[in-house]
């Protein structure tokens, strides 16, 4: 079974640095950008590790950490700790909050393996669990539209490996000539905060490759995006047939 | 405690850089001279975090957003024409200036001076110049990387705590 990572950190660039040293793994990697949102995340989904970064805005990681030992059924997950602070006083302070092991940034992907490895066992990915298997399962083609289909369950870890394969893919039929693309929500109930950044990031990159996007969902979905700022101008339409057609 | 002016802060912060571009950029980069020709004319980007308790202070690490892009690209393992825009480079050099702010940091703990650490803030643009004044020390540092320079300029005085 795959081991269930949830990377706590502000920095995008961590975030990246801590999800490429897993990759070779077999891993499921989720992200927070503050201890609010990792607090909620380990909640919802108890990970089997947490890389969690101490200066975070509205939430740091020390007292999330304080959070996490409180609560009975999350107080026995390993926490590694990073800091960009070596001091003694600083390495004590984290070391007695009871987390599994730390790291001084800067550091390389490889020494975060190798300290994970010490304690928890990390299985090399197979080959079902590939990028290009997720990039059938979620980019499926149809002649001069490439679609987004985006699964009902929407998971951390789901909204990751998008938006891992949204730039990529997009380079790719743009480079190929096809220049209309679909993002398929109409499996979606609800509209969170992790779908709404990825559709700002898709029409983003949409943009600059001079892709035309149309979204297409249900009533009340298009009504939850409108309700948005960020999103109430994105196209929406309730079928696929619709959208193809207003290009 | 030792005093503010006898902290060896160049031999920090060059110990320092040279371990942060090394580690997460994987370049060497080694002290230099300053040349301003370098800076004239292009657009700059300055990463700083600051730190206050007993001793105040504030660390800008200042470089051109072209350098600036070809760090970004080498920390994220991508091309630069993959970089999407402003957000990605800030956040590396954000992140950058948090560790050798947070090293800084962590030395001056040490060393007497317990200090809390500002999460980093960006500022870029083009023919600006940085100037702050009652300061206990300043200490202008440069580093080259083949073509490239960079500037980090380091604030310190005693605080109230």
């Amino acid at each position: 079974m795959a081991l269930r990572v949830l990377t706590v950190d502000d920095s995008k660039t961590i975030r990246m640095i801590v999800k490429k040293a897993f990759k070779p793994y077999d891993c499921e990697l989720m992200e927070a950008e503050n201890g609010v949102e990792g607090l909620s995340t380990a909640t919802k989904e108890k990970p089997d590790l947490i890389i969690l970064d101490i200066t975070m805005p509205v939430m740091n990681g020390i007292e999330m950490l304080d959070k996490l030992k409180a609560e009975s059924a999350l107080k026995n997950i390993p926490v590694i700790m990073l800091t960009a602070e070596s001091g003694k006083d600083n390495v004590m302070k984290i070391v007695k909050m009871g987390v599994k092991d730390y790291m001084v940034k800067p550091f390389k992907g490889e020494q975060l393996i190798d300290r994970v490895k010490s304690f928890l066992t990390l299985e090399e990915k197979k080959e079902g669990e590939s990028d290009v298997n997720k990039i059938k399962k979620y980019f499926p083609a149809d002649e001069d539209v490439q679609f987004l289909s985006i699964p009902a369950k929407l998971t951390r870890s789901v909204i990751v490996d998008i938006e891992g394969l949204v730039n990529p893919k997009l380079k790719e039929i743009s480079k190929a000539g096809i220049k209309k693309f679909i993002i398929n929500l109409i499996q979606v109930e609800q509209v969170n905060v992790s779908l709404i950044k990825l559709l700002i990031l898709a029409a983003k990159v949409c943009k600059s490759l001079n892709i035309a996007y149309r979204i297409v969902c249900t009533d009340v979905l298009q009504n939850e995006l409108k309700g948005f700022q960020e999103t109430s101008a994105f196209p929406t339409h309730t079928s696929i047939e619709d959208a193809k057609a207003n290009f | 405690m030792e005093k503010l002016d006898d902290l060896d802060v160049n031999g920090f912060i060059s110990n320092t850089l040279i371990d942060v571009f090394d580690t997460m950029v994987s370049m060497e980069v080694a002290p230099a001279k300053m040349d301003p020709k370098k800076f004239a004319g292009h657009k700059l980007i300055i990463g700083s975090v600051g730190f206050a308790g007993k001793v105040l202070g504030n660390i800008n690490l200042l470089l051109t957003y072209d350098f600036a892009r070809i760090i970004t690209a080498e920390i994220l393992g991508m091309e630069e024409d993959e970089i999407e825009g402003d957000e990605e480079v800030n956040d590396v050099l954000g992140e950058l200036s948090n560790m050798i702010g947070g090293d800084m940091k962590s030395r001056l703990c040490d060393a007497g001076f317990p200090c809390e650490l500002t999460i980093p803030s960006i500022t870029s643009g083009k023919n600006f110049k940085v100037e702050s004044k009652g300061w206990a020390r300043h200490e202008s540092l440069a580093f080259k990387q083949e073509n490239y320079m960079m500037l980090v300029e380091v604030y310190i005085k005693n605080g109230n705590n």
